[in-house]
C-alpha cells in the first residue's frame, strides 16, 4: 500500500508532472505528424530522458507512448493520412465522417475512446501486471530463453505483410546483438578492430537511425505528396447516443486490443485492425463500415490505445517488450539502470505504481487535449517537410552523439538509418530488427547459462514444463499457417 | 521463339523477393565466414558455448528464412518497382557531406549548412525563413545542450588550425 500511495504521489510532484504533460503534448502533436510515429519519437527523445530520474524518464517516454496513439487519429480522421500506423483503421471511416462535415463528432469520439481504452488497459495492467511477475519470480535461465524464443517468433506477426521478411529482419537484430566482446570467453565478435564496438553496438544510434533517418530517406521519395486538412469547426462531445451505438464496440474493442498489447511483439497497429474487424462484424449494420460510421473510429481507437497498457504488461513483468516502442522503453529502462522483470515488483514496486500513475495521467491529459486543442494539433500536420525532416536529422544527431559524445556513434545512426532504408525499399520492417535486438542478447545469455546448468545436455530443456509449454506455443505458431493452409486445401478437395 | 515465363518480366528480371534473399544469403555467408576469424579460446579455459556458436546458429536460420523467401516468389510474377527519385541520393550524399562538415567546420555549423541545404533542396524557396528556422534550431541546440546539459560538441580542423 505504501509503495501504490508512493507511486501515486509522483501525480502531485511538479516535476514529474511537468514530464506528464510534456510527453503528453509531444506524443498528440509528433502522433499527429505523418511519418513520426510513437516509435519514432520515443527513440528521438530517449537519448535526452539520460539526464531524467528514472521515474521522470519512464513517465516521459510512457506519456508519449500513450498520447502518440491518439494522436494519430488527429490526422487519420481530418487529413485521411494516419499520424501514427496504429490509426490507420481510424481513417477507414474517420475521414468520410469528416468528408460529410462530421469530423468533430469523429474527434470527440476518437479522444473518448481511446481514454477508455486507454484507461481500461492501464487497470488490466495494474492487475495483470504484478500476477504475471509472481508467476515468473521463479523462472530459470532455460524458461527466460524460451521466453525470448517465443517473444522472437512473435516479431513474424509485426512490421511488414511478409513473416518471412520479419523474422529474416528479426534475426538481423539478434545478430546485432552479438556484436562486441562475448562476456563468457572475452572474444571480440563483428568488431573488425573498432575500440569503440567492443561494448557492443549502442541501441540508441541504431534505434535513431532505422526509424528516424530511414523514414527520412523515405520521405524524400514522397516529397510529391501535400496534405489538405477539412474543414474544421470545433470538436463536439459524443452524444448520449453516439455512446449508445459504440459502447459495445468500445467494450469488445479495450479487451481484445488489451489482450493483443498483452501478446509479445503485437502492438497497437494489430489490434487497431482486428478491433475494426471485429467491430463490423459484431455490428447491427456493417454495411455502414467505410462510410463513415462512428463505431469504425470508436473500435480502432479503444483497441489501439487499449494495446498500449497491454504492451506494457510483458515488458514490466517480464523484461520482454509487448512491441517496437516498449522495445524502445525497455532499453530507456536499461539505460538508467533498471532490469524490468519480476525482480523489479520487489525491489522498486514504487517505480512501477509511477508508471501505472503517469499513465492514467497521460490518458485523462489528452482527452482534454483532444476535446480543446485538436484542431491546433492537426495543424502540425501541415508542417512543410523541408522544414520538418532537416530538424529531424539534426535532432537524430544530437541524439546519437549525445550520451557518449562519440561521433562513431553518429556513424553508426546514419549506417544505420542507410540499412533501414533499404530494408524498408525491400518490404522488410524495422520494427523487428529492433525487438531482435533487444531480445537477441537475452537469448544468447540466457542459452549459455541454461547449458552450465544442464551440463551440455540439450534434451534437459525439455525437462522442464514451462520450457516445453513455451516451446509447443513457439512451434504451434510457426506451423498454424501451413496446417490452415493444408485444411483449406483438403476441404476444397472433399 | 518461346513465351516469356510469368515469373520474369520483360527485361528478364524475377521478383524482388528473389534479389533479396539472394542478398541476405550472401550477407549471411560472408558474416558466417567471419566467425573463422574469432580468437581462439584456449580448451583448458572455456566455459559454456564458444563465442562463434550462437553467432553462427542465429546465420545459419538467417540462411534457412533467405532460401523460404526465395521459394516462396519462385512463381510470383515481377512487381513494377518504382525507380529511385534522385532527390534519395542527394538527401544521402547531404548526410555524408554533413559527417564530413562536422570535422571540418564543426557540428553546430554543420548542422546549419544542412537544414538551409536540404530545405531548398526539398523544394522551399523562402530562403530568408529556412536561414532563421535553421539558426534558431541551432541556437535552441546550443542553448540546450552545451550550455544545459554541458554537452562538448566534436572540434572542427578549422577552428583548431585557427586556435
Amino acid at each position: 500500500m505504501d509503495a501504490f500511495l508512493g507511486g501515486m504521489a509522483i501525480l502531485v510532484d511538479p516535476y514529474i508532472l511537468g514530464m506528464i504533460v510534456a510527453g503528453t503534448v509531444l506524443g498528440v502533436l509528433v502522433g499527429a505528424l505523418p511519418g513520426i510515429s510513437g516509435s519514432t519519437t520515443t527513440a528521438l527523445l530517449l537519448p535526452f530522458t539520460i539526464t531524467m530520474t528514472p521515474t521522470a524518464a519512464i513517465a516521459f517516454l510512457g506519456a508519449i507512448y500513450c498520447a502518440a496513439n491518439y494522436g494519430g487519429s488527429i490526422t487519420a480522421i481530418l487529413v485521411n493520412t494516419p499520424g501514427d500506423p496504429s490509426a490507420s483503421a481510424t481513417a477507414f471511416d474517420g475521414y468520410p465522417m469528416a468528408q460529410k462535415g462530421e469530423a468533430g463528432r469523429a474527434l470527440g469520439m476518437s479522444a473518448f475512446a481511446s481514454t477508455l481504452g486507454g484507461i481500461f488497459s492501464v487497470f488490466v495492467l495494474i492487475v495483470a501486471a504484478p500476477l504475471l511477475s509472481r508467476v515468473a519470480y521463479n523462472f530459470g535461465p532455460p524458461e527466460y530463453f524460451a521466453l525470448a524464443i517465443f517473444g522472437l517468433s512473435m516479431v513474424a506477426a509485426i512490421g511488414g505483410d511478409s513473416a518471412v521478411k520479419n523474422l529474416i529482419s528479426g534475426a538481423f537484430g539478434v545478430l546485432l546483438a552479438t556484436v562486441g566482446l562475448d562476456l563468457t570467453t572475452g572474444v571480440e565478435r563483428f568488431t573488425f578492430g573498432v575500440y569503440e564496438l567492443s561494448d557492443g553496438i549502442g541501441l540508441v544510434p541504431v534505434l535513431i537511425g532505422v526509424f528516424a533517418i530511414s523514414e527520412l530517406l523515405l520521405q524524400a521519395t514522397q516529397l510529391h505528396v501535400v496534405a489538405t486538412m477539412l474543414k474544421l469547426d470545433a470538436v463536439r462531445l459524443p452524444s448520449l447516443a453516439d455512446f449508445r451505438k459504440c459502447a459495445k464496440s468500445i467494450a469488445l474493442s479495450s479487451g481484445l486490443g488489451t489482450f493483443i498489447g498483452i501478446l509479445p511483439a503485437l502492438g497497437a497497429t494489430t489490434a487497431a485492425l482486428v478491433a475494426y474487424n471485429e467491430t463490423k462484424r459484431w455490428s447491427s449494420h456493417p454495411e455502414e463500415f467505410g462510410k463513415g460510421a462512428i463505431e469504425g473510429v470508436a473500435g480502432p481507437e479503444a483497441a489501439n490505445n487499449a494495446a498500449v497498457g497491454g504492451a506494457m504488461v510483458p515488458t514490466l513483468a517480464l523484461g520482454i517488450p509487448g512491441s517496437s516502442t516498449t522495445a524502445i522503453i525497455l532499453v530507456g529502462l536499461i539505460v538508467q539502470g533498471v532490469r524490468p522483470g519480476p525482480h523489479l515488483f520487489n525491489e522498486q514496486p514504487q517505480l512501477l505504481y509511477a508508471v501505472f500513475a503517469s499513465m492514467l495521467a497521460a490518458n485523462l491529459l489528452y482527452l482534454a487535449m483532444g476535446l480543446f486543442a485538436a484542431k491546433l494539433f492537426a495543424r502540425i500536420s501541415l508542417i512543410p517537410s523541408a522544414y520538418l525532416w532537416p530538424a529531424v536529422f539534426v535532432l537524430s544527431v544530437i541524439g546519437a552523439y549525445g550520451p557518449n559524445q562519440s561521433m562513431i556513434d553518429v556513424g553508426i545512426m546514419l549506417a544505420a538509418g542507410v540499412f533501414g532504408f533499404i530494408f524498408r525499399r525491400f518490404g522488410f520492417s524495422p520494427a523487428p530488427l529492433i525487438m531482435g535486438l533487444v531480445l537477441g542478447t537475452m537469448a544468447e545469455e540466457t542459452l549459455k547459462q541454461s547449458l552450465i546448468i544442464f551440463d551440455h545436455d540439450w534434451l534437459r530443456f525439455f525437462s522442464r514444463p514451462i520450457v516445453v509449454s513455451l516451446f509447443a506455443v513457439t512451434l504451434a505458431g510457426f506451423l498454424s499457417p501451413v496446417v490452415m493452409k493444408i485444411w483449406r486445401s483438403w476441404r476444397a478437395a472433399a | 521463339m518461346s513465351e516469356p515465363s510469368p515469373v520474369l518480366d520483360a527485361a528478364g528480371r524475377r521478383h524482388s523477393d528473389v534479389a533479396a534473399a539472394a542478398v541476405v544469403l550472401a550477407l549471411a555467408a560472408a558474416a558466417f565466414a567471419v566467425t573463422f576469424t574469432f580468437e581462439e579460446v584456449p580448451a583448458a579455459l572455456m566455459q559454456g558455448l564458444g563465442a562463434e556458436i550462437f553467432p553462427r546458429l542465429v546465420l545459419l536460420v538467417i540462411g534457412l528464412l533467405a532460401l523460404v523467401l526465395a521459394y516462396q516468389a519462385r512463381h510470383r510474377a515481377p512487381e513494377a518497382s518504382e525507380p529511385m527519385p534522385p532527390m534519395v541520393y542527394s538527401t544521402a550524399a547531404a548526410m555524408i557531406a554533413f559527417f564530413v562538415g562536422v570535422w571540418l567546420v564543426g557540428m553546430l555549423a554543420s548542422m546549419f549548412v544542412f537544414m538551409v541545404g536540404v530545405g531548398r533542396m526539398w523544394g522551399e524557396k523562402r530562403l530568408v525563413r529556412l536561414v532563421m528556422a535553421a539558426a534558431l534550431l541551432c541556437l535552441a541546440i546550443w542553448l540546450v545542450f552545451v550550455k544545459l546539459f554541458g554537452v562538448a560538441l566534436p572540434h572542427s580542423v578549422l577552428s583548431e588550425r585557427i586556435v
